[in-house]
C-alpha cells in the first residue's frame, strides 16, 4: 500500500510541484557541472526505485499532477534566460512525465530507460553551459550573442544537445515521448493531448534558448572555440545516444 | 532494384556527409560536391519514375521488424523526382548566389539534408519514418532560413516557422498512434489495406477511425500548408535567403497536399473532413489572393500568392480530385521556384526601369501612338461560355462517356471554367494595339486551362489510382447533397457572370460612382493592407503570453 510519505519522497524525486520547487532550488545551489551531471543522472532514477519498492500501481491521480507539473515548467521554460534554470525546468518537466509512464505504461525497467535518456542531453547541456561559464563568467541568453560566429563548434554541439533535449527525432526522447503517447491514448484523450502539448512546448523553449545564445552580432570579448577532442567527445556521445535510442526504445515500437 | 530506393535515399545523406567533412579544406570548390550529388540523386529518382510509368510493382525495403520501411509508389516516385529536380536547380542557383554569404558550406549541407528528409518523407513505408521525416523537415528549415547567424529577424520569423510546423506535427504524431493502437502495425500498406477492408472496424471517441484520423492528418496538413489561421508565418520568411525560398514555396510547403493523398485510404472514409478540407481550402484561397493583391513587396506577394495556391490545392482535395491536387501541387512547385529565382532580377530590372506608367495618355503623349484598344465585353463573356462547353463535349468523347453524370468532373470543369473566367477577366483589362493576337492567345490559353483540368487530371488519376473503383469512391466520398450542389454551382455561375456585368456597367457608367464607393473601398483597403489583423493579434498574444510567464516565475522565485 501506498503511504503519503512515501507518495510524498517520490514526489521529491520525480519532481511534482510544488515539491519541484525544493529540486530546483538544491539544483541551483549545486556547484561544479560534473556534480550537477550525477545529481540528474541519479535523481529520477532514485524516484523510480522508490515507486518501485511499493509493488504496487500509482494511483492514477498523480499522473494527472505529472502532467500539470510537466506543463507548468515547459511553460514556464519558455520565458528563461538562465541555462541553469533552464535544464532545471527542462528536467522537472519531463521527470513528471515519468508518473504518466508508471501508471499508464508497462512500468518496470522501460521507466528507467526513459528516465535516462530524458536526463543524458542535459548532462552533455550542463557541461556545455560550464564551458560558457568558464568562458564569460555566465551562461545567459542576452549577456553575449552570436556564439555562432565567435565559438562555431561549441554552437553546433549546443544545437544537437538542445534538439536532444527537445525530443527532436532521431534521438531517444522522441521514441521515449512516442511511447508515452502510445501508452496513453487507448485510455485517456487528454493525457494524450497533454503530452503533446508538452512536447511543442519543449520544442518552443529549445529554439527560444537557442536563438537566445548563438545568433547576432558577436561582441568584441574573444574567448577559445570548444577544442577538437572535446567536440569529438560530445558527438561521439551524441551519437551513441542515438543507437542507443534506436536500439533500446526505436525497436520496442 | 531496391538497392536502388536505398540509394536514392541515402545519397543526399552521404552527400551532406561529405560536404561537411571537406568543406574545411575545400572552401567554396565544396559546392561541387553537393551539387554532384544532387544531379546523381535527381537521375536516381528520374528511373524510379520511369520504372514506375513502365508499371512495375511498388518497391519496399524494410530495416527493422516493426518500422523503417521505405516504399516507392507511383506517388513518392513522381514527388521524388520533382524534389529531386528542383533541389538540383537551387543546388546550381546557389553556387553563385550564396558564394558572398558566411556559412557557405553549411548551407549545402542543410540543402542536401533537407533533399534527403523530403525524399525520405515521400518515400516512408511506415508511420514511424514518415512522422521522423515530417518533424525534421521543420528543424532543417527553421536552420536554412536562419542561415544568416547574425540576423535576428531572419531568426525570429523562422522561429514563428518551426513553432507553426511543430503544432502541425503533433496531430500527426496523434493519428500515427491512434493508427497504431487499432492496427498493431505501423505500416502504412498494411494499415490501408485493413482499413479498406473493414473501415468503421473501429472507432474512438464514439468516432469512426477514419473521421478521427483524416481529421488530425488534415490539421497537419494545414499548418504545413499555411492555411488560414495557420497562415502567418508564410509571407514572412522571406528574410531567409532567396534559393531557400524558392526550395520552400517550391517542394515544402506543398507537403500538405502530399500528406492528405498519401492517407487517400483514410479520407475516402471520410467524406465530411472532406468538405472541411474544401471550406478551409477556399477561405484560405480567397484570403491568400486578396492579400497578395495588397502587397507592395513582391517576395512578400509571391509568399501570399503561394497561401492561395495552397488553398486551392487544399480545396482540390476536398472534392475528392486527389491526384489534381497532386499535378497543382508540381505545376505550382515550377512556376513559383522560378518566380522566386527570378525576383532578384526583376528588382535588378525595376530599378532600371523610369516607372512612368505606360496609360494611355503616357503612349499618346510621350510615345506619340494611338490608344490602344479594348475588347468588347460581350465577345469576351461569350468566350467564358462557349469554350468550356466546348471543352466538356470533347472530355465527354475523348475521356469517358458518363463524364456529364460525374459530380467531381462537373466540379473539376467548374475549377477549370472560373480559373479560365479570372485568366479572360485579367486579360481584358489589357489593352492592346493587335486585338486578334490577344483574342487568339486569349482563346488558347483558356483552352489550356480547362484541358489541364479535365485531361491532365484524368491522366494523373491513372497513373497515382489506377484502380478504377477507388477513383470513383474518392469522389464519391467528397460528393455533397445533390442541392447544396446545385446552390454551389448557381452561385459560382452568378459570381462569374456578376464579374461581366459589374464591367459594362463600369465602362457605360464610367467614373460617376466612383467617388461613392471610395471612402468604402479605403476602409477594406486599410483592413487587407493590415493583413485582417491576424499577426497583430497573434503577437499581442504571445507577448501577453510571455508577460504572465514571467509574473508566474518571479512568484515562484525562479524555481
Amino acid at each position: 500500500m501506498w503511504s503519503y510519505a512515501t507518495l510524498a519522497l517520490a514526489a521529491l524525486f520525480l519532481p511534482l510541484f510544488p515539491l519541484s520547487m525544493v529540486f530546483n532550488l538544491l539544483l541551483g545551489r549545486v556547484q561544479g557541472g560534473l556534480l550537477r551531471s550525477l545529481v540528474i543522472m541519479l535523481w529520477p532514477q532514485i524516484g523510480i526505485g522508490i515507486l518501485h519498492l511499493a509493488d504496487t500501481p500509482v494511483p492514477a491521480w498523480m499522473a494527472t499532477w505529472g502532467a500539470l507539473t510537466a506543463l507548468l515548467y515547459a511553460v514556464r521554460a519558455l520565458g528563461l534566460r538562465d541555462m541553469g534554470s533552464w535544464i532545471g525546468f527542462m528536467v522537472t518537466s519531463s521527470w513528471a512525465l515519468l508518473w504518466v509512464a508508471e501508471t499508464f505504461g508497462s512500468g518496470g525497467g522501460l521507466t528507467h530507460l526513459h528516465a535516462l535518456f530524458f536526463s543524458v542531453p542535459p548532462v552533455l547541456f550542463v557541461l556545455l553551459g560550464e564551458g560558457l561559464t568558464q568562458r564569460y563568467g555566465a551562461a545567459y541568453t542576452g549577456l553575449y550573442a552570436g556564439l555562432a560566429t565567435t565559438l562555431p563548434r561549441l554552437s553546433f554541439v549546443l544545437v544537437l544537445v538542445i534538439l536532444a533535449t527537445a525530443a527532436t527525432p532521431l534521438f531517444p526522447g522522441f521514441f521515449a515521448m512516442l511511447t508515452l503517447m502510445l501508452d496513453t491514448v487507448p485510455q485517456s484523450a487528454a493525457m494524450a493531448t497533454a503530452l503533446a502539448l508538452v512536447w511543442l512546448l519543449w520544442s518552443g523553449a529549445g529554439m527560444r534558448l537557442l536563438t537566445g545564445l548563438i545568433i547576432g552580432n558577436p561582441g568584441s570579448t574573444v574567448v577559445p572555440d570548444l577544442g577538437y577532442a572535446a567536440t569529438l567527445g560530445f558527438l561521439a556521445g551524441l551519437g551513441a545516444l542515438v543507437v542507443a535510442g534506436l536500439y533500446l526504445v526505436g525497436k520496442m515500437l | 532494384m531496391q538497392g536502388l530506393l536505398t540509394l536514392l535515399i541515402t545519397m543526399p545523406f552521404m552527400t551532406a556527409l561529405f560536404t561537411a567533412v571537406a568543406s574545411g579544406r575545400l572552401s567554396q570548390h565544396v559546392a561541387r560536391i553537393s551539387v554532384a550529388g544532387t544531379a546523381v540523386t535527381f537521375f536516381l529518382a528520374a528511373v524510379v519514375l520511369w520504372q514506375a510509368l513502365a508499371g512495375h510493382a511498388v518497391l519496399s525495403v524494410t530495416f527493422t521488424q516493426t518500422w523503417g520501411i521505405l516504399a516507392i509508389d507511383p506517388l513518392g516516385a513522381l514527388l521524388a523526382s520533382v524534389i529531386s529536380g528542383i533541389s538540383l536547380i537551387v543546388h546550381v542557383y546557389s553556387v553563385r548566389y550564396m558564394a558572398e554569404e558566411e556559412g557557405y558550406g553549411r548551407f549545402f549541407v542543410l540543402l542536401d539534408l533537407m533533399t534527403a528528409t523530403l525524399l525520405l518523407m515521400v518515400c516512408a513505408g511506415d508511420l514511424v519514418t514518415l512522422l521522423i521525416a515530417w518533424h525534421l523537415v521543420g528543424v532543417l528549415l527553421y536552420f536554412l532560413l536562419g542561415q544568416d547567424m547574425r540576423s535576428r529577424s531572419a531568426h525570429h520569423y523562422a522561429f514563428r516557422t518551426f513553432l507553426t510546423y511543430r503544432i502541425g506535427d503533433l496531430p500527426l504524431v496523434l493519428a500515427a498512434v491512434l493508427l497504431f493502437d487499432a492496427y498493431d502495425t505501423w505500416s502504412l500498406s498494411e494499415i490501408f489495406s485493413r482499413i479498406t477492408a473493414d473501415p468503421l472496424g473501429h472507432e474512438y471517441l464514439g468516432l469512426p477511425l477514419p473521421i478521427l484520423v483524416a481529421a488530425l492528418i488534415a490539421l497537419a496538413a494545414f499548418a504545413r500548408s499555411a492555411q488560414f489561421l495557420l497562415h502567418t508565418w508564410l509571407p514572412y520568411t522571406m528574410s531567409g535567403p532567396t534559393p531557400v525560398s524558392a526550395l520552400m514555396h517550391a517542394g515544402i510547403v506543398n507537403a500538405g497536399g502530399f500528406l492528405i493523398n498519401r492517407f487517400a485510404p483514410v479520407f475516402v472514409h471520410a467524406g465530411d473532413v472532406l468538405h472541411w478540407l474544401f471550406v478551409v481550402g477556399l477561405v484560405t484561397a480567397l484570403v491568400g489572393s486578396v492579400l497578395m493583391l495588397a502587397q507592395s513587396d513582391i517576395k512578400k506577394a509571391l509568399g501570399y500568392s503561394t497561401m492561395g495556391q495552397m488553398g486551392f490545392m487544399i480545396m482540390e482535395c476536398g472534392v475528392g480530385a486527389f491526384s489534381l491536387a497532386v499535378y497543382h501541387l508540381i505545376a505550382h512547385g515550377l512556376f513559383k521556384g522560378t518566380l522566386f529565382l527570378g525576383a532578384g532580377g526583376v528588382i535588378k530590372e525595376s530599378r532600371r526601369d523610369d516607372r512612368v506608367p505606360k496609360d494611355d495618355l503616357y503612349t499618346f503623349v510621350v510615345e506619340r501612338r494611338p490608344p490602344r484598344q479594348r475588347q468588347p465585353w460581350l465577345l469576351m463573356a461569350l468566350i467564358t461560355l462557349a469554350v468550356p462547353m466546348t471543352i466538356l463535349v470533347v472530355a465527354h468523347w475523348l475521356v469517358s462517356q458518363d463524364f456529364f453524370q460525374q459530380q467531381g468532373a462537373i466540379v473539376l470543369l467548374f475549377f477549370g471554367w472560373v480559373t479560365g473566367a479570372q485568366l479572360i477577366f485579367a486579360t481584358y483589362r489589357m489593352r492592346t494595339q493587335n486585338v486578334w493576337r490577344l483574342f487568339t492567345l486569349i482563346v488558347f490559353s483558356f483552352a489550356v486551362v480547362i484541358v489541364g483540368y479535365t485531361l491532365i487530371s484524368h491522366a494523373f488519376d491513372v497513373f497515382l489510382y489506377p484502380d478504377p473503383v477507388f477513383r470513383t469512391q474518392l469522389y464519391a466520398a467528397a460528393d455533397v447533397d445533390i442541392f447544396w450542389f446545385d446552390v454551389l454551382v448557381v452561385l459560382m455561375t452568378l459570381v462569374v457572370v456578376s464579374g461581366w456585368l459589374l464591367t459594362y456597367y463600369a465602362e457605360q457608367q464610367g467614373r460617376r460612382h466612383a467617388r461613392l464607393l471610395a471612402g468604402l473601398w479605403s476602409n477594406v483597403y486599410a483592413v487587407i493592407s493590415r493583413e485582417f489583423y491576424i499577426t497583430a493579434l497573434y503577437t499581442r498574444l504571445s507577448a501577453s503570453l510571455m508577460g504572465a510567464i514571467s509574473r508566474v516565475n518571479v512568484l515562484l522565485r525562479w524555481v
